[in-house]
């Protein structure tokens, strides 16, 4: 008979940190359950089986000194030359910075090159009538331009609304004649229906009278025979 | 100086640039790493190529070793993902216990005969090593990894389930399991005592 706690004891006896009350719980179950004891000493063995692995000597290998040592290089080379320069991007930025800022000018002329900081008060002048005639130019030619889409869009739509109003009386008018030949079909099937219908009313009269006059010559001759 | 602390000035040393102290520091770990590939793949080339593979993933990460784990641990969780990985592109030891196998056969008896100590039967190195690597063929990878990583590398199974990914009763079940699965091999070849 197999014993059920077999699997989790012996799951537990392989644990690293066994408690001493659980270790002392499975060494007493495994003195008294033969199965376990045994199960316990050919996993054992299987697992001393494994520590017979006798350690190989590795092949010869360069152990990434090659790269380690190209990277290295290319590193410390980044590091020496670079980390002396390393200010000059951040230094050029902020120039840059500080010329749009201060809105810096240089100029040369005969006299040398001057430098200066902020926009000179004449050109101003002369820069604010140029930008103004330059705004009135532009707003001309967009009224100019939007009066023209303007017509444009007033002639298409008449043409598109005389378009659309066209083809809306042709099609009514169609629809009438249709509308018109519709009932003028059913008047002409109503009236057939009616002909016949009275032409069936009389000859079920006609019928009715041929049968009275028979009635009558039958009783007449009953009474000739009395 | 302990080894744990040997190890961390080796880094530190490697992560300014000394050559030397990175050489050390793989001369220190290779062979483990060597042997360990040498029972998972079952070849030396595969070996080799899976050491070279963990020795690169350790010079690619050295910066992010916190040292809030041993460093042979650490190492042996790269190793444990570079096996994953290379198992992934080509099975890894694809070799099946087949009962009838005349190899196999003599192989454990062979294995019989040495742990009877027979002196005259006794295997050489490379042979046993040979019986070995079949031995732990029969596993899947995963029972496989967590026997090499429990019996050889002594990592607890808290460790293990951390770089598996599973909870720690699993882990140990599943060593359990490989170990029966051993046993099962050894008990059909009349190997065990």
């Amino acid at each position: 008979m197999s014993c059920p706690k077999t699997q989790h004891l012996l799951q537990e006896y392989f644990s690293d940190d066994l408690a001493p009350l659980a270790r002392e719980e499975i060494g007493n179950h495994l003195n008294s359950c033969e199965q376990c004891s045994n199960e316990l000493e050919a996993l054992l063995f299987a697992q001393s089986n494994l520590q017979k692995w006798q350690e190989q000597q590795v092949p010869h290998w360069d152990r990434g000194l090659e790269l380690f040592r190209r990277e290295h290089r290319s590193g410390n080379f980044r590091s020496g030359f670079w980390s002396r320069w390393q200010w000059l991007p951040t230094a050029a930025s902020f120039a840059m910075l500080g010329i749009l800022l201060l809105n810096v000018s240089v100029t040369s002329n005969q006299q040398g090159f001057s430098l200066s900081f902020g926009a000179g008060s004449g050109n101003s002048e002369q820069f604010d009538v140029q930008l103004s005639e330059f705004q009135a130019r532009q707003q001309n030619e967009m009224e100019a331009l939007i009066t023209r889409v303007e017509d444009r869009l007033d002639s298409n739509s008449i043409q598109l609304l005389q378009a659309v109003m066209d083809q809306t009386q042709q099609s009514t008018a169609e629809n009438l004649d249709r509308i018109y030949a519709f009932f003028e079909q059913q008047r002409i099937r109503d009236l057939e229906d009616m002909r016949v219908g009275y032409q069936e009313l009389v000859d079920s009269d006609y019928e009715t009278i041929r049968s009275l006059q028979q009635l009558a010559q039958f009783v007449s001759y009953q009474g000739t025979v009395r | 100086m302990s080894l744990i602390n040997e190890d961390e000035a080796l880094i530190a040393a490697a992560l300014k640039g000394s050559a030397y102290a990175w050489e050390k520091l793989v001369k220190r770990y290779e062979s483990r790493v060597y042997n360990h590939g040498l029972r998972l793949t079952g070849n030396s080339s595969d070996a080799m190529d899976l050491m070279q593979e963990v020795f690169l993933g350790v010079y690619r990460n050295l910066h992010r070793f916190r040292g809030d784990a041993k460093f042979s641990s650490w190492i042996f969780r790269i190793a444990h993902n570079k096996a994953v990985d290379m198992n992934r592109r080509k099975r890894l030891m694809t070799l099946q216990s087949k009962s009838g196998d005349q190899d196999e056969r003599d192989i454990f008896e062979q294995i019989a005969s040495y742990s009877h100590d027979e002196p005259d039967a006794r295997l050489s190195s490379e042979e046993l090593n040979s019986q070995i690597v079949k031995m732990l063929s029969i596993l899947p990878l995963d029972q496989r990894l967590i026997v090499e990583l429990k019996v050889f590398q002594s990592q607890t199974f808290e460790e293990i389930a951390d770089m598996q990914d599973i909870s720690v009763n699993t882990a140990k079940t599943r060593f359990y399991t490989a170990l029966k699965k051993l046993k099962v091999v050894l008990e059909e070849n009349h190997v065990l005592p």
